[in-house]
């Protein structure tokens, strides 16, 4: 296997004078001017020469001893999250041309300590698929197989990342959005305790379910980035006021993990992927790792929940689009309703048509209590349900029921592209973390493992993800190509 | 015939300081358009709503003046229609029947009857605290203009909707409870309630037999009361008649004085409601409620009250209390002088008559003297240096032409001999003072006139003029 960097082996190597932020830059702009023609990973790129300048800023910094937690990292930005200095559309037509006013915390926090922000990911459209061919701005391809999709939402950027074209990333994952593609594409995703990262200036999507959320090409790589991406944001009312430590001294123990596995519901999942999964947990309980079988009570209608209270407030959210307030296609004369139907009519694509229409059946007068109340009441019992067994063990699944798909394979039956979800939704309903790290190749397609852990876990969950990395050894895997 | 009455109070918590959940001014009015906005109440997408504590105290503070079962939790909630000033086209309000908690939930009004001076008190079904919308203006009226120009300085303005019980019982009660409302949430320091828009009522109306009416867009306390007469009025007469009154709503046409159907029928509209997922129950804890209760130490009732039990009349203890300024004055010379009817008088009658005369805002509070002044002209008074009539007359125009002014420069000379007038006048007049000697009493009466009057503006007191008079007559009468 073909190895790049990691965040933390640039660190040291900068520190060292081993290379510099400027050797780095030119070699992430080289990647991306051979792949991004057919990989299509990103929506907007900075301009080069800045990129180029600021990464000399931080080669001096390095140089006179001033270098900040993540000085010279290279970072690509998903497209639903503002930055005042790129355009963010969310992968939608209707957003085509906004540029916010304000940056995102996140992107502040990031700046602040040095990273350089190289460019605005692609995604569904609103991040709103799990393969990234909702894009109205194309699909992303998977620079391991090009033929294949990258997984989604955060499809630019898991395959950014896979190819070279960052260093670290952020996602947003309101149902798996960062673990599917970081399981598609080789790399390390973690959808982090719900408040524990501020989603300001993070285009909504399902806000009670979603956290602005880290790639990486390692677990260490993940925990220096939401280390300096987390904590309390007083801007943002459901953050947490918590500010921990989130960076592990290095690989647990693997006598120290007990692992759950819902044998039901991994059984749902394809032959290479159970297989892959399998060998993974029977390594770890080889090195000591002891491991039980739990059945999750509403198991089986997590999926059904999940998509319920998602299209809800995905409905109201993007109630906002009607051309007032963005740039719109529609024409000002004339009737308002005409307006907007037209604006919108044009600005979204076929899913989040879909989604809106089925967000607002479940919330109308006399079918909500049937669809959203009863979703929020199994929400609660999901919730609970995985609260109590995670403060025993992990919940350790495959990230995917199946191996990354051809491009359009999935696209006709939205069931079976919906059903991708079924192992990542659980962390997103229940406001748990979630981390996924690549369990290894199947066919050479990457596979990924899930381990669900208890609220604000995330040292410990990354610290198994560096156990994991050390027995599969991949860590900072390079889709050459 | 009977009349029963609710209404839907909207009233802007334009004291705040901030919008409802950002740092905007809650006082949008006087900026440059879309000034007074953020990404919060603009609404751009990934922006967040975080509740402001000074509109939720307020809000607060308002349903315990209500004694009103305040929820534990309040819980904000999502209204969708689409429309081009809401700029989410959701409003954040306080559904209770989609998982919402209102401020309130029952509760009590009380407020003055100022015929009868009787306090009565009225149903509260609900509170809700929720955001206004921007505002569209037309170039003209809305057919006529080329474009619809939207301003979002409102947008997010905190803003308290009170629903009342459907018992009020005439529209002079209506407008009174309305008064009073008004008035209680400028004691808090929650309303100012002379801006232009700061509130607005929906009144629902039913006569005996007939349908309830509502009645939209009333803007003023007196267009609520011409509003409901006029409603009241057509309603019976349509029973009268022996026709049926129909459920439906009218439209108050303030400039023309009559309510008018609604040209488009109002759709049943579904709002969607959901509880808003970026706004966390606000624990309505202990701090919260105990600032709450601190600014509910004044209350109009409370202060009313206070003053009446001074001997001070109700007519003039409600003037007082109507205007702040003058309640803060009053309460503040109460301590200084020992005369409170006069203070009282001279405050809420012959100070506030005079302010007006002038043209004063007597809600500015620059506009009235200092307490101090106002109790040194109590106490000139109460040591017998000049009469009340004279402060009234002479001295009163002038500080409130001057409120800043000093008392001294503003007293009259005071005449320093009244005998030398009393002989002067006696001498001049001697066919009155023959017609008193003859037994016609009325003479005394011109006889002290005469005296006041040549004392040529200076300061006179005619008790001293009439005694002194009268001791000179009866040494005329017992000489012969």
């Amino acid at each position: 296997m073909m190895r790049q960097p990691t965040v933390h082996e640039l660190l040291e190597a900068f520190r060292h004078g081993d290379t510099d932020p400027v050797e780095n830059a030119h070699r992430v702009i080289e990647n991306i001017a051979r792949r991004e023609g057919k990989i299509n990973a990103y929506i907007s790129l900075e301009d080069f020469d800045s990129v180029l300048e600021k990464a000399e800023d931080s080669r001096r910094r390095w140089m006179r001893g001033a270098a900040r937690k993540l000085e010279g990292i290279i970072i690509g930005v998903k497209d639903n999250i503002s930055t005042s200095f790129l355009p963010t559309t969310a992968g939608s037509r209707i957003l085509d041309g906004y540029v916010p006013p304000f940056d995102a915390t996140v992107v502040e926090r990031l700046q602040k300590e040095g990273a350089i922000i190289i460019g605005k990911t692609n995604l569904d459209e609103f991040a709103m698929g799990s393969t990234g061919e909702f894009s109205a701005f194309g699909p992303t391809r998977n620079p391991w197989d090009e033929e294949r999709v990258p997984g989604g939402s955060s499809s630019g950027s898991g395959a950014c990342l896979a190819y070279g074209g960052c260093n670290a990333a952020l996602g947003s994952d309101t149902g798996g959005s960062v673990r599917l593609p970081a399981a598609y594409t080789a790399t390390v995703g973690l959808k982090p305790t719900y408040g524990l990262v501020s989603r300001y200036g993070l285009i909504p999507y399902g806000n009670s379910l979603e956290q602005i959320s880290p790639m990486g090409l390692s677990s260490l790589d993940v925990a220096l980035i939401l280390q300096v991406m987390s904590g309390y944001d007083p801007l943002d009312a459901t953050s947490l006021n918590v500010n921990p430590d989130v960076v592990p001294e290095g690989p647990a123990d693997p006598e120290s993990i007990r692992l759950c596995i819902p044998g039901s519901l991994v059984g749902m999942s394809d032959e290479p992927v159970k297989k892959s999964f399998y060998s993974l947990i029977d390594r770890l309980t080889g090195e000591g790792a002891s491991v039980d079988t739990v059945e999750i009570e509403g198991v089986e209608k997590a999926l059904p929940t999940y998509y319920t209270i998602a299209v809800a407030e995905a409905a109201s959210n993007l109630a906002r689009f009607e051309g007032t307030l963005y740039p719109s296609r529609g024409d000002y004369s004339g009737d308002y309703w005409r307006f907007i139907s037209k604006s919108r009519g044009e600005g979204f694509g076929i899913e989040v048509k879909r989604r809106i229409l089925m967000g607002v059946y479940v919330l109308s007068e006399g079918y909500r209590d049937e669809y959203y109340l009863a979703a929020t009441k199994v929400r609660r019992i999901v919730r609970d349900e995985l609260a109590r067994i995670t403060k025993k063990c992990f919940i350790a699944t495959p990230a995917s029921p199946v191996l990354p798909p051809k491009l359009g394979e999935a696209l006709g039956d939205p069931l079976k592209l919906y059903a991708m979800d079924a192992y990542t939704v659980l962390a997103n309903l229940s406001g748990l973390p979630a981390l996924v790290v690549p369990s290894g190749f199947s066919s050479n397609l990457p596979t990924g493992v899930q381990f669900i852990g208890g609220k604000l876990t995330e040292r410990s969950l990354l610290s198994l993800g560096m156990l994991v990395e050390e027995l599969t050894g991949i860590r900072g895997a390079y889709a050459g190509g | 015939m009977r009349v029963r009455i609710g209404l839907e109070i909207h009233v802007q918590l334009s004291n705040a300081g901030t919008k409802l959940f950002c740092d905007c001014d809650s006082e949008y009015r006087g900026f440059p358009p879309n000034s007074n906005v953020c990404p919060v109440c603009l609404g751009l997408p990934g922006a967040l709503p975080v509740p402001g504590r000074r509109p939720v105290v307020l809000a607060l503070a308002t349903a315990l003046s209500m004694k009103c079962k305040i929820p534990e939790r309040l819980v904000f909630t999502r209204k969708h229609y689409f429309y081009p000033d809401l700029p989410k086209n959701y409003q954040i309000t306080q559904f209770e029947k989609a998982g919402g908690a209102p401020v309130c939930l029952e509760g009590e009004l009380e407020y003055l009857d100022t015929d009868s001076w009787e306090w009565r008190s009225v149903g509260i079904s609900r509170i809700n605290l929720e955001e206004d919308p921007g505002r569209t203006y037309y170039e003209g009226d809305i057919l006529r203009s080329r474009y619809a120009y939207v301003d979002y300085n409102r947008s997010g303005v905190p803003l308290l909707e009170i629903v009342t019980k459907p018992e009020i019982p005439s529209p002079r009660q209506a407008r009174m409870l309305v008064e009073y409302l008004l008035l209680l949430l400028e004691y808090i320091g929650a309303v100012n309630p002379r801006l232009e828009g700061v509130f607005r009522v929906d009144a629902n109306i039913s006569v005996e037999g007939g349908e309830r009416v509502e009645v939209k867009n009333i803007g003023s306390t007196l267009d609520l009361e011409k509003a409901l007469k006029f409603e009241a009025k057509r309603q019976t007469a349509i029973v009268e008649r022996g026709g049926r009154v129909e459920r439906e709503t009218r439209h108050w046409d303030s400039a023309r004085g009559m309510t008018k159907p609604l040209r488009l029928k109002e759709e049943e509209a579904d709002y969607l409601y959901f509880p808003d997922p970026d706004l966390p129950p606000v624990e309505v804890g202990k701090d919260l409620l105990s600032e709450a209760i601190g600014i509910l130490k004044t209350t109009p009732r409370s202060l009313f009250e206070r003053i009446s039990s001074m001997g001070i009349r109700s007519e003039i203890a409600w003037s007082i209390v109507s205007t702040p300024p003058a309640s803060k004055r009053f309460l503040e010379a109460e301590k200084m002088v020992s005369d409170k009817r006069l203070l009282g008088r001279m405050i809420g009658v012959d100070l506030k008559g005079e302010l007006k005369e002038q043209g004063r805002d007597l809600h500015k509070d620059s506009a009235w003297p200092p307490a101090e002044r106002i109790a040194e002209l109590v106490k000139l008074v109460e040591r017998g240096e000049y009469t009340y009539d004279t402060i009234k007359g002479l001295v009163l125009p002038k500080l409130a032409s001057n409120p800043l002014s000093p008392i001294q420069p503003l007293l009259p000379e005071k005449v320093d001999d009244v005998k030398a007038l009393v002989d002067e006048v006696l001498k001049r007049e001697s066919k009155a003072v023959r017609d008193y000697l003859s037994g016609r009493g009325k003479a005394l009466n011109y006889l002290v006139g005469q005296v006041v009057r040549a004392a040529k503006g200076k300061a006179i007191d005619p008790r001293k003029a009439r005694e002194e008079l009268l001791n000179k007559l009866r040494e005329l009468e017992a000489r012969g």
